[in-house]
């Protein structure tokens, strides 16, 4: 019955080899299939979120271009590159932990920890820019305008028809409770005019045959609630891939990584990777669909 | 060939160290990294859940043994129940026999010395603890009361009670299954011991690879939907209430793509140890074996597809549902190929009525009613009469108590001289048995007639015309009651007073037979080479069972 014995400390092991484990082949294989089932089941974590957005953008896709047409596309398209950048940094980081060049592991793991940073450093200047601006879609979380201190309109947002507002008008409006607020339903109207308004938006945006400022204003809020949850759970990711990061930096400072033994490396690198595909599908979809319709 | 003796294999010594005796401290069990020490912590905590919500189940029908709502009152009576269905379902029913049985059995099975990996075991029994706590928590300080299903927007917009603190819980809770889950794919595809190739697995480890699947595609789910519930109620703006324009059926169905593949999670690895014990106790292979293999792989494949049979009077559109409710039917085939197979391995086998194969019996006859009653329930027109009366609770707890805890027991005491090294008392075991048997079907068959004949579910009141079956029912409760109280005292008696079970008592050829009881902390004392087939029982299983049968009857 007794092929061979289990290894025991008496034996050579190879440094890294878990007691449960005959052969670094078998725990190599063993944490690559870990790493991509908790992958899979990342995606269908994201995957409930992504099915969120896709109901409400079928229903009401006018409400979504007007709010994705409030996100700053520019400072979204830098984050993506400055994410791609550091997935390729992220790759040469396994590269150089392949080949054992410990200096340059180093030093790639800095560099993906700083695009890392930078993208949440842009997260938050656009996070600052919806707070004061009242885009926030919960009560009490945007900056606060008392009367009196917005020059230029000294009424509350709605009293006033929606679709008059011209594009790009500054949000100066009375504010006092810091709500959600939302002036321009133009991309309501100019869909109604073309008559290309959905069924879920006909009843949706309407109450007594005209466009309702406040019902169109809660479907744009639903937009900026998905744009919140899904980028600040994508940056909870991101968190927590700068803490992986840190770790490895100690370790890979310390020389633990050679082309023997680099699976936590590459393993770090598959998560550093997911994360960065997920905002590559957050980008499009919360940033540029729906910019055609601006320009009517 | 060279065979070894079935019942005493040919160790010189028995080894002093088991993985019970292997330190003694209370660090040396918290940061175990042992698959069977964290199987046994397990076991202990998810017991105390068990009690608990077999407490609030005994409230619940001592309530219903009168027309009028006196013992609780209505708000009272619906925190009772949710609070049963969520400790049942997400504390009990869902980490039962995967993260006890399964944690404790599969490495042995398949020949490996742990679990792939242990420490992320050992991480999934604290984040159980974690989510356990904070529901407990809840719980003490006052409950809540939307049903174990939290629908919108009354969860998000009108309850008063704790919705946050318990969605927050089962969100924590739900990682543990992913991550055990995750174990099992891993363990089951990169440990197995030489010679033990996919086709020589024990069904029981098959079951748990399609049940894995299940909760790493179908937990995150919820979770997510859980996490959107809590924000919602806390930012109390979002995408579920519809005055706002949010989508009150969204929830149902991102909740039921989960919760209904759940149920397949409770039901699954219940059927694995079915497979066990049938085909063990009647002494020979078992019947159809890729077919029992492979159907449980469809199940969970299909249980992916079905969920909107939960939502046919919910406003989903009809077309939707019509292509649910033929789907429905269709995840009915793979559970009826595994109860053909059962009841074909049962024929002309050598059938022994141990209280293992006692609980097995029970499931097959449970089970067929269970499984039956659903498909009554998936049938579009029928369920509009039936949908939320007594019938749909008696058709899950068929399923659920029928045949997952059913299962479950059984389990427990076919591997309790494996794990505990004692055998319990036959006889206790035989008669506790047949009470769960009786005492259940005494529980829940009335309720479909109830629920036939129309008294809704969830309500404290009732008419009193519907007294008479209500009255059977919670005598049954304090039947099946007392039923599932006893293994608890009789299997604590063994411990201590138990006689030495040996380490193959069943003379049983698995590989978990082929160590000793209890194991030692490594499984095995040498790696073992798999020669032979699952559920070889002849010579070719390299063990002498048939001369060891004898030789036993012969000391008698």
């Amino acid at each position: 019955m007794s092929a061979h014995t289990y290894s025991n400390k008496f034996v050579y092991h190879e440094p890294g080899l878990q007691h449960q484990f005959e052969d670094m082949g078998q725990q190599e294989e063993s944490v690559s299939i870990g790493m991509w089932m908790f992958l899979v089941q990342e995606i269908m974590f994201f995957g409930g979120l992504f099915t969120v957005y896709l109901v409400f953008r079928s229903k009401y896709p006018m409400a979504f271009a007007a709010g994705s047409n409030h996100l700053d596309a520019f400072w979204g398209g830098l984050n993506t590159i400055v994410l791609i950048v550091s997935s390729l940094t992220m790759a040469l980081t396994v590269y150089y932990a392949q080949i054992s060049k410990r200096n340059m592991q180093v030093i790639m793991i800095m560099l993906t920890m700083a695009f890392g940073a930078t993208f949440l450093g842009v997260k938050a200047i656009e996070y600052t820019d919806k707070y004061n601006h009242g885009f926030v879609p919960v009560t009490g979380w945007n900056k606060v305008v008392r009367p009196g201190a917005a020059a230029e309109h000294e009424e509350l947002a709605e009293n006033k028809p929606c679709y008059e507002h011209a594009h790009g008008e500054e949000h100066a409006y009375v504010n006092p409770r810091g709500e959600f607020q939302w002036t321009d339903c133009s991309l309501a109207k100019q869909a109604l005019d073309h008559n290309y308004l959905t069924n879920a938006e006909k009843i949706g945006y309407f109450s007594n045959g005209e466009i309702d400022a406040n019902k169109f204003r809660d479907k744009v809020r639903i937009f900026f609630w998905i744009y919140f949850v899904m980028t600040g759970l994508h940056a909870l990711h991101m968190v927590v891939g700068l803490g992986l990061m840190t770790w490895l930096l100690w370790t890979a400072f310390k020389g633990r990584y050679n082309m023997e033994y680099y699976m936590p490396v590459e393993m770090s690198g598959l998560y550093w990777h997911f994360v960065d595909i997920v905002w590559i599908f957050l980008f499009p979809l919360l940033y540029l669909l729906g910019r055609h319709f601006l320009h009517g | 060939m060279q065979t070894q003796d079935a019942i005493a294999p040919d160790y010189t010594e028995r080894p002093k160290l088991n993985y019970l005796n292997n330190g003694w401290t209370v660090k040396s069990w918290l940061l175990t990294k042992d698959h069977k020490r964290i199987a046994i912590m397990y076991l202990v905590t998810v017991s105390a859940f068990f009690l608990m919500g077999g407490i609030l189940a005994a409230s619940i029908r001592l309530e219903l043994l009168t027309p009028a709502s006196d013992l609780f009152e209505s708000g009272t009576y619906n925190k009772v129940f949710t609070e049963h269905g969520i400790l049942m379902i997400f504390f009990f029913l869902i980490p039962s026999i995967p993260a006890i049985l399964g944690n404790f059995f599969i490495p042995i099975m398949i020949g490996a010395k742990d679990l792939a990996l242990p420490r992320i075991n050992l991480i999934s029994l604290y984040i159980y603890w974690i989510g356990g706590a904070l529901v407990l928590w809840a719980l003490m300080q006052g409950g809540v009361d939307t049903g174990w299903t939290f629908y919108t927007p009354y969860s998000t917009t009108f309850s008063n009670t704790y919705v946050m603190a318990v969605g927050v819980g089962i969100f924590i809770n739900g990682f543990s299954s992913i991550l055990t889950g995750l174990n099992f794919i891993v363990t089951i595809h990169t440990m197995r011991a030489p010679g033990m190739t996919w086709f020589r697995l024990p069904l029981f480890v098959w079951a748990h690879y399609a049940v894995s699947l299940v909760m790493i595609l179908g937990t995150p789910v919820v979770a997510i939907t859980l996490l959107l519930v809590a924000i919602e109620r806390f930012a109390r703006v979002g995408i579920f209430d519809p005055s706002i324009g949010g989508d009150p059926i969204l929830f149902q169905h991102l909740f039921w793509f989960y919760s209904h593949p759940a149920v397949y999670i409770m039901i699954l690895p219940g059927m694995g140890v079915i497979s066990e014990l049938i085909s063990n106790f009647s002494r020979k292979k078992i019947f159809g074996y890729e077919f029992i293999a492979f159907s449980s792989i469809a199940i969970a494949v299909f249980g992916f597809l079905v969920w909107g049979h939960h939502m046919f009077v919910s406003g989903q559109s009809m077309y939707a549902g019509m292509v649910f409710s033929f789907l429905t039917m269709v995840v009915a085939v793979p559970s009826a190929i595994k109860m053909f197979n059962w009841t074909a391995t049962l024929y002309r086998g050598s059938v022994s009525y141990d209280t293992p194969m006692l609980y097995a019996i029970g499931f097959l006859g449970l089970f067929l009613i269970g499984g039956l009653t659903g498909l009554f329930l998936g049938a579009m027109g029928l369920t509009v009469h039936l949908t939320d009366t007594y019938f749909v609770v008696a058709h899950f707890h068929y399923v659920m108590v029928g045949g997952q805890v059913i299962a479950y027991l059984g389990g427990i005491h076919y591997w309790w001289p494996k794990m505990t090294g004692k055998m319990y008392s036959e006889f206790w075991g035989k008669i506790s048995a047949m009470l769960v048997f009786v005492g259940f079907n005494l529980t829940f068959f009335p309720q479909f007639i109830l629920g036939y004949q129309g008294m809704p579910r969830r309500y404290a009141s009732y008419p009193e015309e519907f007294q008479v079956l209500n009255i059977f029912s919670t005598a049954g409760a304090s039947v099946l009651g007392i039923g599932l109280l006893m293994p608890a005292v009789y299997l604590f008696h063994s411990l201590i007073y138990g006689k030495d079970a040996g380490d193959n008592p069943w003379m049983h050829p698995g590989l978990e037979w082929r160590t000793t009881s209890p194991p030692p902390t490594e499984n095995f004392e040498v790696m073992p080479v798999v020669t032979w087939e699952a559920y070889e029982f002849g010579e070719e299983s390299g063990l002498d069972i048939e001369g060891a049968r004898q030789r036993e009857a012969m000391k008698v």
